[in-house]
């Protein structure tokens, strides 16, 4: 089954995909590494695909997970900021 | 003015400003010795040090004995910067006995709208040295240790082996050192606090506290190089990196004064556009993790810049990627600039902030471009039509400018127009033609 859900950019993720949030529809439930490579494929993230952090409402999401996504579930796509 | 006078100036600036130093410590302690001594109501502080922390100390968070741990405490500070600045000032005047300061650059003018312990005067001295003057003129009662130098494995090593801090103030501006300093944490079983910054956004979390997390918990493999932008290249507003900062004392009183809800387990994302802060929680310490795990790969320090691919700090690296007849020397190109075509590849907002006359600003990014190609072509044919051949490609450093002549070439490989690269870019314009031209 297909949700849509709202998919927010912070730091080099915003920079790439050109904007601060999204709404994406993908399958449910979907494992962690699927998600990941739906997200980095969709917004040409691949540079940074090794230095994501993926919080499914503002939680962690494991790697070895399998995630149930509701519609209007909101996936923070968070790399590390290193300025200062 | 003659360059000895300037020098003579600065000289006499700073004797003065040291005798000045010294009549108002004079002043103080005549003025307030009563205060400063031993009391009979209070044997842990002067009378001074309970009025001054009064407002903090009648809270229960603090409470007199928050207030000895604080005054007890030793934290190291990596960087006095957009994010060291604001930590310092706050865990100075809070009162914290001694704080180590870390940086090696020196006060530049582009560091003054976020640096705020520097000031105009300082400019060209040790960032170290200023942010000093600065704390120690909010507060003279605690100790500040000034310390110019690089941090990396061995420097980093050599200061943690003769002094225990209870807390690392990670305020530093890139990812090797980032590294660094969790690594260092967790081999010494210190907390980090966290902070970082770019644009309108910020980061704060703390690291290695309490069983919790650490960087590479998060982040086992560092970015690659060209994925990472520095505050020199996509910039930064002062007041971003000031809240994070100022958080950043904040987690640090919390962890000394033993306090609960240290933000440690979770991660805040401070959106500066819209003036949000969420709340991330993180994963649990990975027991797999290459430093905090059970099975450590990584027992000692190792060479953070050979392991990021990149240098420890945010100044940007020349490439030098041409022929040395597809260039032309600044002098050069200062005495034919007006009769030739020159193109700025720098990004429409630098352009439009400073530009030289007679220039076309084609940003590198769009370079590629369909419709950029036209406009170029439909500018070449003109200008050959004019016998005009010669095209000066130009941006900030002499970089991109670089690339950007090595693409152009390939484009218009069939026409007779000739690509140069203006060596050094606008820096070098700025420092060897016209001082005049901001150097940013
Ligand atoms: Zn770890």
């Amino acid at each position: 089954m297909n949700v849509e859900v709202k998919v927010l950019f912070f730091a080099k993720a915003r920079e790439v995909a050109g904007k601060s949030c999204d709404i994406l529809s993908v399958s449910s439930p979907i494992s962690y590494l699927q998600l990941l490579e739906e997200i980095v494929t969709t917004y040409s993230l691949a540079d940074i695909k090794r230095n994501i952090i993926l919080a499914v409402n503002e939680e962690y999401c494991n790697l070895d997970t399998t995630i149930y996504l509701k519609p209007g579930d909101e996936i923070a796509v968070i790399p590390p900021l290193s300025g200062g | 003015m003659p360059k000895q006078d300037f020098e003579d100036l600065k000289l006499e600036i700073k004797r003065l400003r040291e005798e000045l130093h010294q009549k108002e410590e004079f002043l103080r302690e005549r003025q307030y010795k009563k205060l400063q001594g031993k009391n009979v109501y209070n044997d842990q502080f002067t009378t001074e040090e309970i009025v001054r922390y009064s407002r903090q100390m009648i809270m229960p968070n603090i409470n007199p004995h928050g207030q000895i741990a604080l005054k007890n405490s030793k934290i190291l500070i990596v960087g006095v910067g957009g994010l060291g600045c604001p930590a310092a000032l706050y865990l100075a005047s809070a009162g914290v006995g001694e704080i180590t300061l870390i940086d090696y650059d020196e006060v530049e003018l582009t560091n003054l709208h976020r640096q705020i312990l520097h000031s105009e005067s300082d400019i060209d001295i040790p960032k170290v040295e200023s942010a000093y003057n600065s704390l120690k003129r909010i507060n003279s009662h605690i100790k500040v240790i000034p310390l110019r130098l690089h941090a990396n494995s061995l420097t980093i090593k050599d200061i943690i082996t003769k002094n225990k801090y209870h807390v690392i103030v990670d305020g530093s501006d890139n990812v090797a050192t980032r590294y660094l300093l969790n690594d260092v944490c967790v081999m010494n079983d210190i907390p980090l606090v966290s902070g970082s910054a770019l644009q309108m956004e910020g980061q704060l979390t703390v690291y290695h506290y309490q069983g919790g997390p650490c960087y590479r918990c998060l982040f086992p493999v560092p970015p690659p190089p060209h994925a990472v932008t520095s505050c020199g290249d996509g910039g930064v507003l002062g007041a971003v990196p000031g809240t994070i900062g100022v958080l950043q004392a904040l987690e640090t009183i919390k962890i000394l004064t033993n306090s609960s809800g240290v933000l440690s387990g979770r991660l805040l994302l401070f959106d500066g556009t819209n003036t949000t802060f969420r709340n991330v929680k993180l994963r649990e310490r990975n027991l797999k993790c290459d430093v905090c795990g059970e099975n450590p790969t990584v027992k000692t320090l190792i060479d953070y810049e050979l392991f990021c691919g990149s240098s420890s700090h945010d100044k940007v690296i020349n490439i030098d990627i041409l022929k040395c007849n597809e260039q032309i020397d600044i002098i050069d190109f200062s005495t034919i600039l007006k009769d030739n075509v020159v193109l700025d590849v720098r990004p429409k907002i630098e352009y439009q902030m400073c530009n030289l006359p007679n220039t076309v600003n084609i940003p590198f990014t769009e370079i590629e471009k369909d419709d950029v190609f036209e406009k170029l072509n439909k500018l070449f044919k003109n200008k050959l039509a004019d016998g005009i051949k010669n095209v000066y490609v130009l941006c900030r450093r002499g970089n991109d400018s670089q690339r950007a002549v090595s693409c152009l070439k390939k484009k218009f490989s069939e026409s007779p127009i000739i690509f140069y690269n203006v060596k050094g870019g606008l820096h070098a314009y700025s420092k060897f033609v016209d001082t005049s031209f901001p150097r940013y």
